[in-house]
Order: C-alpha cells, then structure tokens, then sequence
C-alpha cells in the first residue's frame, strides 16, 4: 500500500434515502391530505456505502439502472447531501455529468465558454488564458461566434466536453457521455483522459454502460447492485461478477 | 445574522458566475426579440397611460392637495419601484424551477440563481426610468437634495425583495401552485400599497396597517423625496428597514434549510 498518496474521496457509512413528495401542485395535495393518502414515499437509494478514492486514481462505477451510480456522482459533485453518513472531497471538482447542463442556446459559444467557466468555478482571466485551448480542442473554431442553438448536437458536445476538461480538474466526473459524439470526437477525448490518468494528479471517477471502455480505461471498478457495493477491486474481476449476477 | 454573513461571502466568491448569470438573462432578453430592450421602456409606458386615463380622467384620485403634479408622473414615481419589486419576485420564484438542469449537476451557491434574477430586473428597472426623467425634464420638476433620499430607500425595497425571493424560490421547489399564488399576492398587494393612490387618503385608524407594510413606506417614501422634495419619515422608514433585515434572515434560513434537498425534489 502506498500511504504517501492522499484521499481524495471519502465515503463513510453514507446512506441516501430519497422522502419524495407525492404531489407536486396544491391540486393534487390536498385531496391526498383529506383521503388520508400517503404524501411522502421514502425509498433508499444507497445504503451504508463506505470507500475512499486515492489521488490519481480512474474508478469506474458500474451496475444495473436504478443501482445508485449517478447518486454516487451527485453526492461527490455536493448536488446532494447524504442522509447519514459523511462524504469529504479534496480538490476542484469538475462534473461531465450530462454535458452542457450550463449552455444557453441564445449565447455564442464563446459567450457559453465564459458562462460554463464561471458555473465550474474558474475567474474570468482563467477562463480567457484557457479560450483558445478549449476552442482549438473543440474543433468548432468558425461557429465559436454564433448562437449554440445553430449548432448540431455532435458541436455541442464537443465544446462541453472540451470546457470540463480544460478546467483543470483535480476530480473528473463522467456520466455515460462517451456514448454520443462520432468515433473520432470519442477517442479524442478518451486521449485526453488518458493523459489525466497519466499524470496521476487527476482523479477520475466514471459511470458508464459500455462495460468495454470501464475495462480498458479503469483501475479499479466498484460494482453497485441493490443499493450497496458488491465487488470494488480489479476491473477485469468486477466486470465478470456483474456479468454473471 | 452569522449565516448572512457566511451567505455572502460564499456569494462574493461565485462573483464571476453572478455577472456571467445576470449577463446571460440581460444578453438574452436584447438577443430574443427585434425590440430588445424597447419592451422594458413601452411596457411600463403604456401601463402608465391606461391607469393615468382611468384614475385620473375617470376616478379623478387627487395626487396632493398642495401641489398640482400630474397624475401620470405621481403614479410613475411609485409604479416603476412597485414594477420592480413584483417583476423581481415573480422571476426569483421560478428561477430554480428554471435552472433545474444546473441545480442536479453541479455545485454552486443556489442563492446566486436568486440573485442574479433581481440584478437583472434592476437592470430592466433602469432603463424604465428613463422614461420618467425624461418626462420629469420636460414638465421641468422641481428636485432638491433630498433626491439623493432614493438610494437608501432603494436598498431597503432591495433587502426586503431579496428576503421574499429567497423564500418564496425555495417553496415553489417543493410546491409548483406557489407561484400561483405569488402572482395572487402581488395583485392584492399592489392596491394595498399606495400605488394608485396618496398615502394622505388612508384613513387614520388603517395607518398603522400601512406602516407595517414595508413597501407602503418605501413607495410613499419615494414620493416624499422625488416629488415633494421633502425628506422621508424616518421612523417608518426605520421600521421598514429593521422588518427588511428580519424578512432577508428568515427568508435566508429558510432557503438555506431547504437548500441541501433541492436536487432531490427536482
């Protein structure tokens, strides 16, 4: 065991319950109060998770739908506060959880760069020592001054994805978004990751379905089924214990 | 009093993604439509026109015994501050609702979604008002030093928006009628407050309804300065600064209770 290497992510006995209101209009509320129905339902998305994430490390997250994975991702990225339980990140966080959550479609994309850039945190001067990066990454230098809305959605990825990466993240989330994008985009970004794993400064955490690119690109896998971790270790192990469960 | 005070703090290290967001409701107003910020100007405008007709040609309500100030510029004075505050609110109280993309991804103060909404209504407030000093040149109104009155009392109404914003944004999350009946409110509210009318013609036994009613004062207070050149009265105008700071506290502490469990009830 390396001890030197910090903690970058602590989980400890964290449980998530979700007490979800039924009724989202007064309409609907308040007949369900006089019936005496249910206004609440609570229901466990996590239960008692405990793990910790070394610096440098690239966890991947795999299980069925409705498992708990993007809620691991919300909790990390401070979206969510467990119910019980702890969680301590370390470092400037930077989520690709469905990309381009920030974009307005009326701004430019320059203008969307600077808003993206705020909304993870940079200062103004950061975000513009970094334009030409993120616009050369993105491939899209002569649309950059047009509204995003005239853009097609491989464009709109692209630019998001080269916003988050170049923000220099020191925890890296990624959410399923490898799926869009052409072949090309894709392995250009994957590159671009690799070198994140490479310099062992970036932690990256990944969810994903495409149980290919978890083995190939993943250190260590943690398998989440029925709201608890069943296997967290070595990938090629992980991907096999879900494949037969 | 600590929790605003950490608030912010929290607010002043986001300051970037504040101008960004109050950046992006101005850049997108002038960008949708072909007369941009023409709208913020006409619509206030024709408002004026239509409740000037109605209550001065038809109603006939006084605006001051000792002075002869038209109708049209004693409402203006008092409608463009009340169109800021109710424009403010109902904004603020959707404007998580709106942002719920942002709110379930990333982390940031969520009181900046509020914020930035009524810094961009102020912007929209500015340009109406150009309007009314325009007007206020051409009927050449006398103005004195107790003008300068305007800022205070201008951050009084902002301190006591900024409170109801914070509530009422943090409710609607849970329940989407809230913004029903903000819009209920607001409507009650406006003829409560004297808008429309002179302060003088409420009756002595209800004044004490209307000191109690922050905006009463600060309308009424906006006149006093910018019309009868006179200096505000100061202890309902203490008074309405001292409810402000207590509505921005339990408005605060009440977003800030919400606030862990918004991504959940999106």
């Amino acid at each position: 065991m390396k001890t030197t290497v910090p903690t970058v992510i602590k989980f400890e006995n964290v449980v998530k319950k979700f007490s979800l209101q039924n009724q989202k209009t007064f309409k609907e509320f308040i007949p369900a109060l006089l019936k005496g129905e249910e206004t609440k339902t609570g229901f466990t998305a996590l239960k008692n998770i405990s793990f910790e994430i070394k610096k440098g490390e690239t966890v991947g997250i795999i299980g069925p739908n409705g498992s708990g994975k993007s809620t691991i991702l919300k909790l990390i990225a401070g979206v969510m506060s467990p119910s019980s339980g702890k969680v301590t990140t370390k470092g400037k966080i930077s989520p690709l959880i469905e990309l381009g959550a920030g974009m307005h479609p009326e701004l430019t994309g320059r203008e969307n760069i600077f808003l993206n850039g705020a909304i993870l945190g940079l200062k103004r001067k950061q975000i513009q020592q970094y334009m030409q990066d993120i616009i050369d990454f993105s491939e899209i230098e002569e649309f950059i001054d047009q509204p995003i809305k005239h853009y097609s959605s491989g464009m709109y990825m692209r630019l998001a994805f080269s916003i988050a990466v170049h923000v220099n993240p020191e925890i890296l989330l990624v959410d399923e978004i490898l799926a869009v994008g052409d072949a090309d985009f894709q392995a250009k970004c994957f590159k671009r990751m690799e070198e994140f794993k490479a310099s062992e400064n970036v932690t990256t955490v990944f969810v994903s379905h495409a149980l290919g690119h978890v083995e190939t690109f993943c250190t260590r896998v943690i398998y989440l089924n029925h709201h608890q971790i069943l296997f967290d270790g070595d990938p090629h192990e992980a991907i096999k214990k879900y494949s037969n469960d | 009093m600590l929790s605003l005070i950490k608030e912010i703090r929290d607010v002043y290290k986001w300051r970037e993604l504040l101008w960004q967001m109050v950046a992006r409701e101005v850049k997108t107003r002038y960008k949708q439509s072909v007369l941009g910020y023409f709208w913020v100007i006409l619509n206030p405008t024709a408002q004026m026109l239509v409740m000037s007709f109605a209550f001065s040609i038809i109603m006939r309500i006084p605006t001051n015994a000792a002075s002869n100030i038209p109708y049209s510029i004693f409402l203006f004075v008092a409608l463009l501050p009340w169109n800021l505050f109710s424009n403010s609110l109902s904004s603020a109280c959707s404007s998580l609702v709106s942002s719920s993309s942002l709110i379930t991804k990333v982390y940031f103060p969520r009181s900046i979604l509020v914020i930035s909404t009524i810094l961009a209504k102020i912007v929209d407030f500015l340009f109406a008002n150009i309007v009314l000093i325009v007007y206020m040149i051409a009927y050449r109104m006398p103005i004195t030093v107790n003008i300068l009155w305007i800022i205070p009392i201008f951050f009084i109404q902002q301190i006591f928006t900024l409170g109801l914003a914070l509530f009422f944004a943090a409710s609607n999350l849970i329940y989407r009628d809230i913004q029903y009946l903000l819009s209920l409110i607001l409507l009650l509210w406006m003829y409560l407050t004297p808008v429309i009318y002179p302060a003088d013609l409420v009756p002595a036994k209800y004044k004490v309804i209307y000191q109690l009613n922050p905006m009463a004062v600060i309308i009424n207070a906006y006149r006093q300065t910018i019309l009868g050149g006179g200096s505000p009265n100061y202890i309902s105008l203490f008074i309405a600064l001292i409810l402000s700071i207590l509505v921005l506290l339990i408005g605060l502490s009440y977003f800030k209770s919400r606030e862990k469990v918004f991504a959940d009830n999106i």
